[in-house]
């Protein structure tokens, strides 16, 4: 039953910040992000958090030497590749799907627990999908951005979808199923160190919570399209003028 | 003495004339590799000189780049609705302190990648009858792997010119344009186009 509490936590948490999201009225994206104000109540709590969790990231960053880091991300991506593989035969990308058992096995076993990314020099080549990108691929394309406390990013339904992954995600499964935190702590130290270098830009942003939901819409969208998103409609941006967006703003609240 | 300074100067205008006139035929995906090739070459072989001196590198940049790109565009599309009313000027200024911005991170990343970049520009896709186009390329990270960057090109009477780079699918333009048009409504265009002035003094410290 244990298995539970981690879940129940995150959603208790939410709720709880849903409650005090009453008073926020700004609301820059009506169309994508219904929820903003509920949205920027869980980034400063993720920021309070980052209070604690940056310095660690910082720690591991100077302690590790570069190559053991990258052997790190290596093991931890090498890990994403069974949720990647049922995916890709959910999305009917069979030839891929085989790439990707290859990959699993010569990196778990040549490449030494996937800390040495042998199969990419061979010729298998890294692909990443998850349920949320497999809902996309359905239809289901657009989802309102959702903050998920200790999580960050992500939309309704790419939350969903990772929680669905998460059963039988190897760090997943050892939370749910052996109450292993272990793995977990070590992989959201490891993402951390590597957004270090954004920090600066992010903090000097005019608004970086809307900074920090451009950049992961923008990049989730890619990956759906799987690294090829159709052109953005840049006449779009010229043709805005302000009579024909009043409609839009009131009818999104 | 003089004559023969001033023949070499005539000569070396026309060639930069012939060569300028080139430049304004070439399709998007030329231009690309034209010009970051001769960039990439030229930083691989000077490295030191401008790791010692990266104003030097600015200007290379400033020389060799900015020709490739329409600034005043994205200026446009960055301001959107906040850019009604505004007057040429003050357009062409913020445009301008888009250049400084875009030159100086684009000399770091130079810097940051240093030699080992290497470039590989796919070919083009659709026809080139559009307006539009986008012209991908993958640069090799110095830690192994390809770092997917994009340009969005659009033809202008001076020939195709990029007015936007995606990097990962994230949009300058779009993402600076989310960020400034609030911050012009909210503060007004001189109090954004200081801001951002004083940040690139930060930068290049």
């Amino acid at each position: 039953m244990k298995k539970n509490y981690s879940i129940i936590g995150v959603i208790l948490l939410s709720l709880l910040l849903a409650g005090c999201a009453g008073t926020q009225s700004r609301n820059t994206d009506p169309e994508n992000d219904p929820w903003e104000g509920y949205n920027r109540k869980v980034f400063a709590f993720n920021n309070g958090l980052d209070k604690v969790v940056r310095p660690i990231a910082v720690g591991y960053d100077k302690i590790m030497p570069d190559p053991f880091q990258r052997g790190v991300g290596n093991f931890f991506r090498n890990l994403d590749a069974p949720v990647t593989y049922v995916n890709q035969v959910l999305q009917g990308k069979f030839k891929e799907s085989v790439s990707t058992i290859g990959r699993f096995l010569v990196n778990s076993t040549v490449g030494i627990l996937g800390f040495f990314d042998v199969a990419t020099k061979w010729g298998m080549p890294y692909y990443n999908e998850d349920l949320g990108q497999t809902l996309a691929t359905w239809g289901y394309d657009n989802s309102r951005y959702l903050m998920i406390p200790f999580f960050g990013p992500s939309t309704f339904r790419d939350g969903t979808g990772r929680l669905a992954d998460s059963f039988y995600h190897p760090v997943g499964w050892a939370i749910h199923n052996k109450g292993r935190w272990g793995y977990f702590i070590v992989r959201g130290i490891d993402t951390r160190a590597r957004y270090l270098d954004q920090d600066a830009e992010l903090n000097d942003a005019y608004d970086p919570y809307v900074l920090m939901r451009d950049v992961w819409m923008q990049n989730r969208t890619y990956q759906i399209y799987d690294g090829d998103p159709p052109m953005l409609d840049y006449d779009l941006y010229l043709e805005d003028d302000p009579e024909a967006e009043e409609p839009a703003t009131t009818g999104g609240q | 003495m003089k004559v023969r300074i001033l023949l070499l100067l005539a000569v070396a205008s026309i060639f930069s004339g012939g060569l300028f006139a080139q430049t304004q035929a070439a399709d998007p995906v030329s231009l690309v590799e034209d010009i970051t090739g001769k960039i990439f070459t030229d930083v691989t072989e000077n490295l030191e000189e401008y790791t010692a001196n990266p104003e030097t590198l600015d200007e290379l940049v400033r020389r060799d780049l900015m020709p490739l790109l329409d600034i005043k565009y994205a200026a446009r599309l960055i301001l959107g609705r906040a850019g009604r009313g505004l007057g040429k000027e003050k357009i062409d200024e913020f445009a301008d302190c888009m250049s400084n911005l875009l030159i100086s991170r684009y000399s770091k990343g130079l810097l940051y990648f240093s030699s080992e970049i290497k470039l590989n520009v796919l070919p083009q896709r659709g026809d080139l009858n559009e307006k539009l186009t986008r012209v991908r390329t993958r640069v090799t990270l110095p830690e192994g792997g390809e770092a997917p960057v994009d340009y969005a090109f659009h033809k202008t009477p001076e020939g195709w010119k990029a007015f936007d780079v995606v990097f990962e699918g994230i949009s300058y333009v779009t993402t600076y344009r989310n960020q400034i048009m609030p911050e012009v409504q909210a503060n007004g265009i001189d109090s954004v186009i200081e801001r951002l002035n004083s940040g690139q003094m930060q930068l290049a410290e």
